[in-house]
């Protein structure tokens, strides 16, 4: 419960600060870019030409829900990787400032454990990428659905998707910020997450082109425990084009990450509780 | 029974390279009566802000043990009753008084506390700007916020760090009559300020803790007395007067330290040297003379005493 109120009032805090409201900006005009800029004609069911500020980008006739699907996928992408890359900027300053000398004490000396205080920064900023990644991806398929009559919630489902995918770049800047109070070591140890975890996420392809020995074994060990990023984003985009997605790899890559997140998590908490302030 | 308990309490922080690094507190053993104002004073660098961290679970003391209203302080039910103000106080710059003092009841669990906060916030004098953003206060301004905060909840134990620390010479006063306020009804309260005035005034006991070790701890009227210092007006030969156990001497007044008895036996061998008394009378020390004592005390003490 302890954790719940921390994580409230880092989303009351989250309301003032610069970095989230200009990502709230930002994927306001996107959809706002959408809503006026693109044209859909649709007629019996199937799209007969797309208009991008009055530009006609397609003139074939093809079923509405099949020619939405690159829109959906670009959506899924953009949500992905274009929000994580904003999310590690917007939230990296919130755990620094959470242990800022004189904020700290206080917050310590209320009646509330420090794993709780960990777990609900976590949990706020998680709330705060899943609100971000939400309103994009939902806004995106009220859009469309508006303009075509599509109902495909897989926006909404990518946008879960990509939260996921914050979850251990998020526990690794927190981790990153109880070592050393730092908002940019907190987004630069953030960004490394996310690249290790593109390549992670492609070790497979990548491994081949090492020759077999010593050297792709040892690739493949450094990789083995990162989060699949990029394996969480294809599938992210296959859902919000409402194509089939193979179960095992895609539940492997999540529960990788959440296994991942929970790892780090675990050890920041560690280092916060015997840490001094 | 004791709100405050430390029994051997020390503290070794650890270097930049992970070994130990410097010393705050070397066996601190302290106790703080219920009900009762505590008054903690020392040099800089003396331990008493790590004491006071280390008594909220803030830091985590190297061994000894430190209790709080007789349970551990890291207990959040012990937490819940007790209210602290520390040294130097960041507040959220986009939040209000209202928000920040909204959030910490909810932390604490106060149920609705709408009316304590405007209450608290009327208290310390905050009213007025109790919707604006603190992040246009000054520091007397934000310093009351902190206290505001620190009173939630009319909590049993009050740790204040530097309560005063930015205030105008009217709101010290406002706060020592709500500190007042605060022990009549029956709090604890453990005071740690550079400003001995104001300790002085609101603490019946102090500790006086120097490079990590409680030198001297008792009642006000006990410490000021430890030594009494006597000021005295004699005539005669001087060099027989200093000889006798005085020093000074400007004017005929001289000065002596010491108990009554060491006092008087001073005065006979004065007399006999053929001096004459012309007044005697006993100094007031102030909580400024009782310090530097103490720290002159302790410098003698240690082997090649303090640079």
């Amino acid at each position: 419960m302890s954790a719940l109120l921390v994580a409230a009032d880092l989303l009351r805090e989250a309301r003032s600060r610069r970095w989230t409201l200009a990502l709230a900006g930002a994927v306001t005009l996107v959809l706002a870019a959408v809503a006026v800029g693109l044209r859909l004609e649709v007629v019996d069911g199937a799209l007969a030409a797309t208009r991008l500020f009055g530009g006609s980008l397609d003139t074939d006739i093809r079923s509405v829900d099949v020619a939405l699907r690159p829109f959906f996928a670009a959506t899924s992408w953009l949500v992905f990787f274009g929000g994580t890359v904003f999310g590690v900027v917007a939230v990296s300053d919130f755990a620094p400032s959470m242990l800022a000398p004189g904020r700290v004490e206080s917050l310590l000396a209320l009646p509330v454990r420090r794993w709780q205080l960990l777990l609900g920064t976590f949990l706020g900023v998680e709330a705060l990428v899943l609100g971000g990644a939400v309103y994009g991806g939902g806004g995106m398929t009220l859009l469309l659905l508006a303009k075509t009559g599509v109902w495909n919630p897989g926006p909404v489902l990518a946008a879960a998707m990509a939260a996921l995918a914050f979850a251990p770049i998020y526990a690794v800047m927190l981790g990153a910020a109880l070592l050393v109070r730092s908002a940019a070591l907190s987004a630069a140890a953030g960004f490394l997450l996310l690249l290790a975890g593109v390549v992670a996420g492609e070790r497979g392809p990548i491994a081949s082109a090492f020759e077999p020995g010593t050297a792709r074994a040892v690739f493949l060990a450094l990789t083995a425990p990162l989060p699949r990023l990029t394996a969480l984003a294809r599938a992210a985009s296959d859902l919000a084009q409402a194509k089939p997605v193979a179960a095992g790899p895609f539940l492997g890559s999540a529960l990788g990450a959440a296994l991942f997140a929970s790892a780090a998590l675990s050890l920041a908490a560690a280092r916060f509780e015997r840490k001094d302030f | 029974m004791a709100a405050i308990e430390a029994q051997g309490l020390s503290k070794t922080y650890r270097g930049p390279l992970g070994g130990a690094g410097a010393v705050a507190l070397r066996g601190v053993d302290l106790r703080v009566e219920r009900g009762t104002a505590f008054g903690l004073i020392g040099p800089n660098g003396a331990g008493k802000t790590t004491f006071v961290k280390a008594l909220l679970g803030v830091v985590r003391p190297t061994a000894g043990r430190v209790s709080l209203l007789g349970g551990d302080p890291d207990d959040p039910a012990v937490r819940r009753r007790v209210g602290y103000l520390p040294e130097r106080l960041a507040l959220p710059p986009a939040w209000t008084p209202v928000e920040i003092l909204t959030s910490v009841a909810r932390l604490k669990r106060l149920g609705p506390a709408r009316a304590e906060v405007a209450r608290r916030l009327e208290e310390v004098g905050m009213a007025e700007a109790a919707g604006r953003k603190v992040g246009g206060f000054s520091k007397g301004m934000k310093q009351r916020v902190g206290l505001a905060g620190a009173l939630l909840g009319s909590p049993e134990v009050l740790v204040l760090d530097e309560p005063t620390d930015g205030l105008d010479p009217l709101a010290r006063v406002e706060v020592r009559s709500l500190l007042a306020r605060e022990l009549e009804r029956g709090a604890t309260l453990l005071l740690n300020s550079h400003l001995l005035s104001e300790t002085e005034r609101v603490c019946g006991r102090i500790g006086i803790l120097v490079e990590g070790r409680v030198v001297r701890q008792g009642a006000l009227p006990d410490l000021r007395s430890a030594l009494p210092r006597w000021r005295v007006r004699l005539a005669g030969p001087a060099a027989a007067i200093a000889a006798a156990g005085f020093s000074g001497g400007g004017q005929g007044s001289w000065a002596f330290e010491g108990e009554a008895l060491a006092m008087n036996a001073a005065l006979d061998r004065a007399r006999a040297a053929g001096a004459l008394v012309l007044e005697v009378a006993q100094e007031s020390k102030d909580l400024e003379a009782v310090l530097a004592e103490a720290v002159g005390a302790e410098a003698s003490a240690e082997p090649g005493g303090r640079p």
